[in-house]
């Protein structure tokens, strides 16, 4: 019997709103959000643009597997790697960027907005790798051997989350999200979560938890979520793994290891295996098996 | 897909409408009432929480809605069922029954919840014409 397929992981940028260049937080990383896939097939799946995109181009060089480039939302700290991704400036390189629908305009043209004058030096017209802009389709699809799923959920502008999963393993990527705004993640129905059908189940599942409950009070309707709340959501949706991700640009790696340690004892509270979560880190590798 | 989700669209539209003293309610874009707040349970003489969701028809036939001159609206020309339909708001008065009482002369104003993937629902604000 053929073996289940897996998806492979690897975590390239976990800071939220701005790359974070400073000594207290390099065991986790200060780079904007990036998450690569690897299918089974070989082919590359790379969740967001943010400014661990460049780090992951460097690794590419020479190889030709298909690209495909799924945007979470257009907010800088989603997009600003992409002028950094070695990739783009490959002419043998076919790259997908696929992204959420606004009604302001296509994906490319809401993308060169960035990538224009006077705020980029480059115009997306100049990219040399043969760049194909797509808006995600309702429902599910497939990018060769893995179904992605992507729907709207609560963060201030238009945002997808999403659901790849090949064979059994889903990785379930909601890095800027905040369900629990205006109600209760106890006692709602699941339907009317924002987020949960795309988590329901995940193998893993790598969620906003941006601040601690005290900071969350001060944010609320930002877009994101209180450690928390993330972990309730994952809790109803019975996800089997939880990677905290989109840290707040202030968290040193000492604040990070605290919120560690407070969500892992709140996961087991929740009924849950303590050891099932973890704090998203730069570099950080995992095999995603069903 | 393991499971279903309202849009986000309705799922905002709720959250939005907990919080209000307005009497409001939302229908999903395939004619369902899928939830009202409390200030409407309380206009309308029960709370959502004990009816559920139901369809238009079935609301209808609750609370018997009917012009001025005591002529039955159709389903189909309320309100609601307008905006959904064509996503257009639509504003009108009309008469109906809360759980059995006396008829209550209301005003309804739906806006149809358009998002990217087109017409999701409507979000129905409805109030009690004072001094009818």
């Amino acid at each position: 019997m053929a073996p289940e397929a897996n998806i492979q992981v690897t975590l390239w940028g976990v800071r939220g709103s701005i790359p974070v260049a400073d000594p207290a937080v390099f065991r986790h990383g200060g780079n904007t959000p990036c998450v690569a896939l690897r299918l089974s097939d070989g082919a590359r799946v790379v969740l967001d643009a943010g400014s661990g995109i460049r780090a992951l181009g460097d690794t590419l060089a020479g190889t030709r597997e298909p690209l495909h480039i799924l945007l979470s939302h257009l907010h800088l700290d989603h997009i600003q790697g992409l002028l950094f991704f070695k990739p783009l400036f490959d002419a043998d390189r076919e790259i997908t960027i696929w992204g959420p629908p606004a009604g302001d305009g296509s994906l490319r043209d809401r993308l060169s907005r960035y990538l224009s004058a006077p705020l980029s030096p480059i115009e997306m017209r100049e990219l040399p790798a043969r760049v194909s802009y797509r808006t995600c389709p309702p429902g599910t699809w497939r990018l060769g051997p893995a179904l992605v799923e992507a729907a709207l959920v609560n963060h201030r502008g238009p945002t997808f989350g999403y659901r790849i999963s090949e064979g059994r393993a889903a990785v379930c990527y909601l890095p800027d999200h905040e369900p629990a705004l205006g109600q209760s993640l106890e006692t709602s129905e699941a339907e009317w979560i924002s987020g949960y059908a795309l988590a329901r189940r995940a193998s893993v599942l790598i969620h906003d938890g941006q601040y601690t409950d005290s900071e969350y009070q001060a944010h609320l309707g930002w877009g994101h979520s209180a450690v928390s709340d993330a972990l309730l959501f994952a809790r109803r949706a019975e996800a089997r793994r939880v990677i905290l991700f989109h840290h707040d640009p202030a968290h040193s790696d000492d604040d990070l290891d605290g919120l560690c340690d407070e969500a892992r004892d709140r996961w087991s509270a929740l009924g849950g295996d303590a050891n099932s979560v973890e704090i998203a880190a730069e570099q950080r590798e995992l095999s995603v098996e069903p | 897909m393991t499971g279903s989700n309202q849009p986000l669209e309705l799922i905002l539209a709720r959250n939005l409408m907990s919080s209000l003293a307005i009497p409001s309610f939302l229908v999903d874009n395939a004619g369902m009432l899928v939830f009202y707040n409390a200030a409407a349970g309380e206009l309308l003489g029960k709370r959502f929480e004990e009816i559920g969701r139901r369809s238009l028809a079935e609301w209808s036939a609750d609370h018997a809605p009917f012009e001025q001159d005591g002529r039955e609206i159709p389903t189909e020309d309320l309100p609601f069922t307008i905006a959904v339909r064509e996503s257009r708001p639509v504003h009108r008065r009309f008469q109906l029954r809360a759980d059995g009482g006396p008829p209550m002369e209301i005003e309804s104003s739906a806006v149809p919840l358009a998002g990217a993937s087109g017409c999701q629902g409507a979000i129905v604000v409805f109030w009690p014409v004072s001094g009818a």
